[in-house]
């Protein structure tokens, strides 16, 4: 399996405060990662370090080869362009519409012309189950329907990556299904994705590889089937235990 | 009647209103031109311009305005060569550099409102622009000073109110706005009370008229994003 992402020797600290040591690990091509553990483990860290959203941190980040750790500025916007983020506030442009929300960085950085992204965009919304919404304001919307928009908007850019940070934390428990079916589907069609959650039972059905992190280091790696069922880390099976109670 | 100097003076009280309105406009138009780059400095990496911002803005903030107009309309006189161009009861040497004065003063308080904008937007929306790939620029541009425009407008009319009353320091440089047409009236008269009722009147009807006017511009933004609350 190809590597779409490298991680080596990953370390992060603020100031005193080592938030991520020791962190390598590789993401194949089509690759489902779903990084769990507690609180505070350092999982939005290590994404955020992925796209350099967090700077400053000692090892390597290569994407499809190249560095995104040295890259300098130009080079990193156009490996940005490449990973897609979903946020758990999800961050939606609320001064643009749903279609503008989702237009507006295609149409900028030329990856299509205005007709072609507005093509995309309404195709992309209508995965997504929001066609109807194209030209509804954000603050109209669902918080179920917002993730959906900052989903279909990070798939606008055409990514080789889909990076997610909780991105059903934020919503009432009946809006949770809908996004994580979008998710599902996303899968399905081979999307390579990096997934924080706390939706054990998605995870479990999801994820190829189960990273379960803790006070900023990879406690515990293997398959679902590995960390669910077989793996005898103490703290694994401590945690699993608390959040499947 | 109290009032009856005005069926003589009002041509003077006509004229400083039109001198006040036009000093404003310009002191207006500069201070968020300034405030525009300032912020822009004070916000920035490089500790040189944010640095310079910040002197800046305390200094203004820090001093009378009367002595910031001073200071700055004898300075630009010996530098700047404007012509003695009779203007509404002024000469645009005063006038001029009266206006740049109140500007530059407006624009300490106008880049701290912008700054208290773009500050108010939260973090989330300048990662999710760069996550897409787009520059810091494009997202400052396009995505966040259009939130934060949209969140200062009752601050920026304040201050907008604020500097049509302040206006009135560019007496001391000899521009003939409008309290100056009413003290020199009040001189003349050898009593200054009505004129200056007058003067009040005017000021107020000024700074009402231009709060009606933000609130307008409030509603007519407020409906494209439609929707919220
Ligand atoms: N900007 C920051 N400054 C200082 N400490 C931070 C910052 N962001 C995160 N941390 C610390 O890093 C650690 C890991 O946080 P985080 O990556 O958010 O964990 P998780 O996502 O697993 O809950 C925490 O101890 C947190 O307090
Ligand atoms: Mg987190």
């Amino acid at each position: 399996m190809e590597n779409i992402i490298e991680v080596k020797n990953l370390r992060k600290a603020y100031g005193e405060n080592v938030v991520l040591e020791d962190i390598s690990f590789t993401v194949g091509r089509s690759e489902k990662v779903v990084l769990v553990g507690p609180s505070g483990g350092g999982k939005s860290t290590l994404l955020r370090c992925l796209n350099r959203l967090e700077d400053d941190y000692s090892g390597s980040v290569l994407f499809e080869g190249a560095s995104v750790s040295g890259a300098a500025k130009e080079e990193l916007r156009k490996l940005r362009q490449k990973m897609g983020v979903v946020f758990q506030q999800f961050n939606l442009f609320p001064n643009m519409s749903v279609l503008e929300n989702i237009m507006f960085a295609p149409v900028k950085l030329k990856i299509d012309n205005q007709i072609d992204a507005k093509k995309h965009g309404l195709e992309l919304l209508d995965q997504v189950g929001l066609a109807e919404k194209a030209d509804a304001y954000p603050q109209s919307l669902s918080g179920g329907q917002q993730q959906r928009v900052a989903i279909a908007r990070a798939l606008a850019m055409r990514p080789e990556v889909m990076l997610f940070d909780e991105p059903t934390s934020a919503l009432d428990p009946e809006m949770v299904g809908e996004v994580l079916s979008v998710m599902e589907k996303l899968a399905k069609e081979g999307m390579t994705m990096i997934i924080v959650t706390h939706e054990m039972s998605f995870a479990r059905d999801v994820a190829d590889k189960v990273m379960f992190m803790d006070k900023g280091r990879i406690a515990d790696v293997g398959t679902s089937e590995y960390i669910f069922h077989e793996s005898t880390n103490p703290r694994t099976k401590e945690f699993l235990a608390k959040v499947m109670a | 009647m109290m009032f009856n100097f005005l069926e003589k003076y009002y041509p003077l009280f006509l004229q400083g209103t039109a001198q006040t309105i036009i000093i404003s406009l310009i002191g207006i138009a500069f201070g968020i031109l300034l405030g525009f780059i300032v912020v822009m400095m004070r916000m920035s990496r490089l500790k040189v311009l944010s640095g310079i911002a910040r002197v800046y803005i305390a200094i203004v903030r820090g001093t009378p305005a009367m002595i910031q107009v001073m200071l700055i309309y004898y300075t630009l006189a010996q530098f700047l060569d404007i012509p003695s161009i009779q203007f509404l009861g002024s000469t645009l040497d005063r006038v001029i550099p009266g206006s740049i004065a109140l500007g530059i003063n407006s624009g300490a308080y106008t880049a701290e409102i912008f700054r208290s904008g773009i500050i108010s937007i939260p973090v989330g929306q300048t990662e999710a622009g760069i996550s897409l790939g787009l520059s810091e620029q494009t997202t400052m541009k396009s995505i966040i000073l259009p939130q934060a425009v949209r969140n200062i407008l009752p601050a920026l009319g304040n201050e907008f109110i604020s500097l049509i009353k302040e206006s009135s320091v560019l007496f001391y440089i000899g521009v003939q706005e409008v309290t100056a047409q009413a003290l020199g009236i009040g001189g003349t008269l050898y009593n200054y009370v009505p004129p200056l009722i007058v003067a009040a009147v005017i000021y107020f009807i000024l700074t009402f008229l231009l709060s009606q006017l933000m609130e307008f511009i409030e509603k007519k933004m407020g409906a494209k994003y439609a929707h919220i609350n």
